[in-house]
């Protein structure tokens, strides 16, 4: 594909003080969603814009695709302007909680987006039996649409964003009301994503998923962001190591307890026994009991 | 999922259009009501197989036989196509806002333009198609029944020892009132009417939110639309000369923005068995095709700065 030799290596996202008014009624002043917002994704990475509801995150993806024009500032794609249509060749989207046409099976869904894409033939068929491999939807690619469950919703939404194998992939709340099986599959899936070295562009409020697959992060409130950057400097405690031993007897950890008292300065914050968190216990339980 | 970036095409607006029409098509199509509506007006055209005429002077019913069937499926085609054009064109942008599946389209490189030509033209497209269909019943029954009318006016006409010359000249009236290329034509200007609709409904439904609103506001529209050209004349003609040329503009101006459907009568007067010159066929077309231009240019701009 043609590039530019300007633009050698844009950053995926690119939005510069993004401010979005929504007007609310004639006479009250217009609601600010999003507030000065700026994001810069560079290729490759998983971002994850966290903040709770209302606070602008599916209005600064709107904005990014060219859903909504932005009050003031500027967002771009891989270099390309969002307000233009040539900017959304080489990102997929999938909106917060998606509905498709009903009337289509999974594997029409596929083709006509497909085809919005300007694929077809061989190409496309290929293509949708491979994204229907991906997502795990091929037992039910001639099923209706209006018959699928929250979950697989979700999943041929994000085969979908994939259609036209974009280097960005943007997912507002891709696991919002899904079972944590489900979302444990759409978690797998952007991380095979990430491994594919595709730009993934999401949104939550779950922070734990945040945490499992992004490695930048950005924390929004209110249309304002409060704090960004990489996930590993974010929430490392700088000063404190974790040690977790396996079958240690009590001599041992005294032992241990000795040696930390005997080193000046060092000291034990807390010792116990590690916690799986809720969603592994219950996944765990769930998989011995299929077993 | 190999190399990513390795798609180097895009598509034409023209694929993409068809792709948006043909979905919409479909989409329509498995809409059942529609079915019911289209069911409905089979039956309608189809009922005049059943109404046998009666035996009382051939001569004069055989043509007002023929002429009813003409009036009645012409009057079905209208009120289907003009249903059907506003009512589904009404439906499917709403439909798509609310089940936000405009996002995903809108995120794929489709320009907005493409996206409301592809649905205008999908609910034309199933308009054609059933226009076309009851055309052909319409066709079907009309020649059935003219062979029956024209057989009982011979056998009539030998009854009463009329002149050959007569005999001929009554078959050959009989026979005008059957299926012509002047009844394609009205089948063609119920078909563009449909268009105008159509396209109206979609520049209503960019800036109303609702299907209700974009409905009742296209029928008002129809309605004002055929008597128009009457109000026009009246006001003008009413003796305010000063403001003549003021008028005169206001009137243009308006005729420019609102379809005078006035221009559809020549269909009652293919009904009433009368020829539709090519060159009124031509002007219908060019009318309307502007009409249908300019509604859905009208709307891109409307629908271009929307949010969702
Ligand atoms: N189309 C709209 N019109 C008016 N207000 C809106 C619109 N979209 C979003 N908002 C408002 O903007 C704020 C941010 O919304 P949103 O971006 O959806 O938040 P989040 O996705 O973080 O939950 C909310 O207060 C919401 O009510
Ligand atoms: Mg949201």
């Amino acid at each position: 594909m043609f590039r530019p030799p300007m633009a050698e290596n844009p950053p995926a996202v690119e939005i510069r003080d993004l401010v979005k008014d929504f007007k609310t009624s004639f006479r009250r002043k217009p609601l600010r969603a999003v507030d000065g917002v700026s994001i810069r994704i560079m290729p490759g990475e998983v971002y994850g814009l966290i903040g709770p509801n209302g606070s602008g995150k599916s209005t600064t993806m709107k904005a990014l695709l060219g859903l909504v024009a932005p009050t003031s500032g500027n967002c771009a794609i891989f270099g390309k302007d969002s307000l233009k249509v040539d900017s959304r060749n080489e990102v997929g989207f999938l909106p917060e909680n998606p509905y498709f046409y009903k009337h289509l099976s999974g594997a029409e869904t596929l083709r006509f987006y497909g085809r919005l894409c300007g694929i077809g033939g061989k190409i496309l068929t290929q293509r949708v039996n491979e994204l229907l491999a991906l997502v795990d939807l091929e037992g039910a690619r001639d099923r209706r649409i209006g018959g699928y469950s929250k979950g697989m919703l979700q999943r041929i939404g994000l085969a979908q964003a994939l259609i036209q194998e974009p280097r960005l992939v943007i997912l507002d709340e891709p696991t919002a009301g899904v079972d944590p099986v489900g979302s444990r599959q759409i978690r797998d899936l952007i991380l095979k994503l990430r491994e594919r070295g595709i730009t993934v562009f999401l949104c939550s409020h779950l922070l734990e998923q945040v945490q499992e697959v992004c490695d930048h992060v950005g924390i929004i409130f209110r249309g304002r962001m409060i704090r960004e950057g990489r996930l590993e400097d974010l929430i490392s405690i700088e000063d404190q190591t974790d040690i977790v031993l396996k079958d240690a007897t009590p001599e041992l950890l005294a032992q241990i307890g000795d040696l930390v008292s005997k080193s000046p300065g060092a000291s034990i914050v807390r010792t116990g026994k590690p916690r799986t968190t809720l969603e592994r216990l219950f996944l765990r339980e769930i998989r011995e009991e299929e077993e | 999922m190999s190399t990513p970036a390795s798609i180097p095409m895009q598509g034409s607006n023209a694929s993409r259009i068809l792709t948006i029409a043909t979905h919409t098509f479909t989409q329509l199509v498995r809409m059942k009501v529609f079915y019911f509506m289209g069911i409905f007006a089979v039956i309608a055209i189809a009922s005049n197989f059943f109404d046998l005429p009666q035996h009382e002077g051939p001569e004069s019913v055989g043509a007002s036989v023929l002429r009813s069937i003409k009036s009645w499926s012409l009057g079905a085609m209208t009120l289907f196509s003009v249903v059907l054009s506003i009512v589904a064109t009404a439906l499917l942008l709403p439909k798509d806002v609310e089940d936000r599946t405009l996002y995903t389209i809108l995120a794929k490189p489709v320009p907005r333009i493409d996206y409301l030509a592809g649905k205008l033209l999908g609910v034309l497209l199933l308009v054609f198609v059933s226009l076309a269909l009851m055309d052909l019943l319409m066709v079907a029954v009309l020649q059935i029944r003219t062979t029956m009318v024209v057989a009982q006016q011979a056998e009539m006409a030998k009854a009463m020892g009329w002149p050959q010359d007569a005999i001929d000249s009554l078959r050959a009236d009989t026979l005008a009132s059957g299926p012509n290329a002047a009844l394609q034509g009205a089948v063609l200007a119920v078909f563009l009417r449909a268009v105008i609709m159509a396209s109206l409904a979609l520049l209503i439904s960019t800036f109303s939110s609702s299907t209700l609103f974009t409905t009742i506001v296209s029928f008002l529209v129809y309605f004002i639309g055929h008597f128009q050209a009457d109000a026009r004349d009246i006001y003008l003609h009413s003796g305010q000369a000063g403001e003549g040329l003021f008028a005169r503009l206001a009137s243009l101006l308006l005729s420019l923005v609102l379809p005078d459907f006035q221009l559809f009568n020549v269909i009652d007067a293919v009904i009433e068995g009368q020829a539709l010159p090519l060159l009124t066929m031509g002007k219908l077309a060019l009318v309307s095709l502007y009409y249908a231009l300019f509604f859905t240019i009208a709307s891109w701009f409307v629908f271009s700065d929307k949010e969702f």
